[in-house]
């Protein structure tokens, strides 16, 4: 019955277990894993016990946040290398206006208002790079490169100029204690659960008291804001458009896809995200720094690249990205736990799992449009 | 069929466009009835794509008229064109490989509840939407979540002009369909236009360059020669010989092997 045969049947039907492994997260996934096991061996009782894991997840969930804005805008095509330097200068603008009061002389800022002006000013960037990036037609990578060092630039001459030359502001009141809206960025978060382990025996300091109280308020921001994504990337209109923005954009265009806008909307996201970056750290310390961010924006698209996202756009996953933040972010803070490695090998760790995600990614891409 | 169509659908008058001193097109009528396949032939620089530009709004005609249903309407941009019911399927396809079948078959047209751009898209309607327009012209695809990419050459003309006609395409436009396939996806398509002719109320323009597939499947042709109409009937009212003179621009033959032999 050859004749019978039709071109759809060359479409194999693949089992689950094939579908699973060919999902884009897989690699994050096995790496996690993998990560998990041998640190468990190695120091399972300083990593994960219950400070281990509050620390951990600290570093985590903050490169969680800026990683899933790096691979929302990656998935539709472009790259924000402003990101550090864009925490830097939020960072800066929130703590300067909690110290002297807000701009023009408009009386004491509340944290609220230095939060939700900061957010203005770091939105607007945004929008300004993604205007810069979908008019002109110059590649993201050179865009927000330049504002990598302007906003840098920025912030240190802003220090210098209100801070007697201090590039830190440091002794700011501590917001967390007295007022709602900084205890949503610097307090704690998941009490109830850290409650429940002190009931149930574990989680106790020498002295038999309750040992960690809770975990930062950035895990929950973490978790929210890539529940959101998750959604809205895999679910909703605006989800289509941003692949096919990143898959190929003339023919998103073509489509009727504002392409533009869901760029520039990105690039506005991705300054949403390190603006609750440097919130969380400024409320949590009630310190401000010129250098705060430096290279976090490449972090940020390693851990996304790493969790699946393809450079060259179209393809990948909040779920990957998610894996991809919880392996860096456990290496980084893991090896310090660890006296007998030195602490830099998380950088050689980072380049070497980069190359190969990146080079298992471009594998999945070329399967996918029939290169192999 | 033919005979049922008695009032064209599409009417072209004196259709005429410069390029600054270049004169693309000199004047070019066309009728075009529904239910049947009209074949646009010529050779490269003929005008033929110059001529589809101005049909789905993307260049506007320097001079005369497009009557559609016997109304003459004037297109501004692709997208008067095809709220007039043009759709035109470009060789690239406008598809994304990366994505799925029904994403690209809904890109920038998602079915969703809710407020835009947030809407939830109703991810299952979609899938079987995509699968029962696909079977009506002729394929089955398995796995709506296929990706594009995965899919053949024929498999993805196909799901383009599903696509096309699902979204209210009554004048479909078909350029150059088979150009870049093998034999038998070729056959794939030309099977396709087939189907999509059948359903009676879609014009077809069907762009090519191969003599075959316009005898297999064309009911009408027109012939366009350095910008201007040098031949057109129906299939009854041309032979096959008519039809090669035109093809080569209005050349014999003859002629052409008598040149080849002096070489």
């Amino acid at each position: 019955m050859q004749a019978e045969r039709i071109e759809s049947d060359r479409q194999v039907n693949q089992g689950a277990f094939r579908k699973f492994i060919r999902r884009p997260e897989i690699g994050a996934f096995s790496g996690m894993v993998v990560i998990l096991l041998l640190l468990a061996i190695v120091a399972g009782d300083v990593v994960f016990n219950p400070l281990g894991i509050k620390n951990n997840l600290s570093i985590i969930s903050q490169l969680g946040i800026i990683a899933i804005g790096a691979c929302l805008l990656m998935i539709a095509g472009e790259f924000d290398l402003s990101i550090g330097s864009m925490i830097g200068f939020a960072g800066m603008s929130m703590a300067m206006m909690l110290k002297w009061g807000l701009p023009f002389g408009l009386g004491e800022a509340s944290p609220f208002m230095a939060f939700t002006l900061t957010l203005c000013m770091t939105l607007f960037i945004g929008w300004i790079i993604g205007n810069i990036v979908v008019r002109s037609g110059l590649s993201s990578f050179i865009v927000t490169l330049a504002f990598l060092f302007i906003l840098r630039g920025l912030t240190e001459v802003s220090f210098r100029e209100f801070n007697e030359g201090s590039t830190q502001i440091s002794g700011l009141p501590d917001f967390k204690e007295t007022d709602f809206f900084a205890y949503l960025f610097g307090g704690e978060t998941f009490k109830w659960a850290f409650t429940l382990l002190y009931e149930m025996g574990y989680n106790l300091n020498r002295l038999g008291n309750q040992w960690v109280i809770g975990l930062d308020a950035k895990v929950a921001w973490w978790i929210c804001i890539a529940i959101i994504t998750y959604i809205v990337l895999s679910r909703t209109q605006l989800g289509n458009w941003i692949y096919a923005t990143g898959d190929n954009k003339e023919s998103a265009r073509a489509n009727g896809v504002p392409v533009n806008q869901v760029k520039i909307g990105l690039f506005m996201f991705t300054a949403f995200c390190a603006t609750i970056f440097a919130a969380c750290q400024v409320f949590d310390t009630n310190t401000a720094d010129a250098a705060k961010g430096n290279l976090k924006e490449l972090e940020a698209i390693a851990a996304a690249v790493v969790g699946g996202t393809v450079m060259t756009g179209g393809f990948g996953s909040i779920v990957g990205v998610i894996f991809g933040a919880v392996i860096f972010g456990l290496v980084q803070n893991s090896v310090f736990y660890i006296s007998w490695i030195d602490g830099s090998y998380y950088r050689v760790f980072l380049g070497t799992v980069l190359l190969i995600a990146a080079f298992a990614n471009e594998n999945i891409r070329k399967r996918i449009t029939g290169g192999i | 069929m033919a005979e049922t169509a008695t009032e064209p659908l599409v009417k072209l008058r004196g259709i005429a466009k410069k390029f600054g001193p270049f004169v693309a097109l000199n004047g070019v009528d066309m009728d075009i009835y529904p239910g049947e396949v009209h074949a646009l032939l010529g050779d490269n620089g003929a005008g033929k794509s110059t001529l589809i530009k101005i049909l789905s709004g993307v260049h506007q005609p320097s001079a005369g008229e497009i009557i559609v249903e016997g109304k003459t309407v004037v297109f501004r941009s692709p997208r008067d064109a095809s709220a007039a019911g043009i759709g035109t399927v470009y060789q690239d396809l406008a598809l994304n490989q990366l994505m799925s079948v029904s994403r690209n078959f809904f890109m920038g047209r998602e079915i969703f509840k809710g407020p835009a751009p947030f809407g939830m898209m109703k991810l299952q309607e979609m899938d079987i939407i995509t699968h029962d327009e696909m079977i009506k012209i002729g394929i089955d695809i398995s796995d709506p979540h296929q990706a594009v990419g995965t899919m053949s050459g024929g498999q993805r003309q196909t799901l383009a002009i599903a696509r096309a006609i699902y979204f209210g395409a009554k004048i479909l436009i078909l350029d150059e369909p088979t150009s870049a396939l093998g034999q038998k996806q070729q056959m794939e398509v030309l099977k396709t236009i087939k189907r999509v002719r059948a359903l009676g109320n879609i014009a077809i323009i069907f762009i090519t360059h191969n003599e075959i597939h316009s005898k297999l499947i064309a009911d009408r042709y027109t012939f366009l020669s350095l910008g201007e109409v040098i031949g057109s009937g129906t299939r009854e009212s041309l032979d096959g010989d008519d039809i090669r003179r035109l093809m080569a621009g209005g050349a014999e033959m003859a002629d052409l092997e008598m040149e080849l032999g002096k070489i």
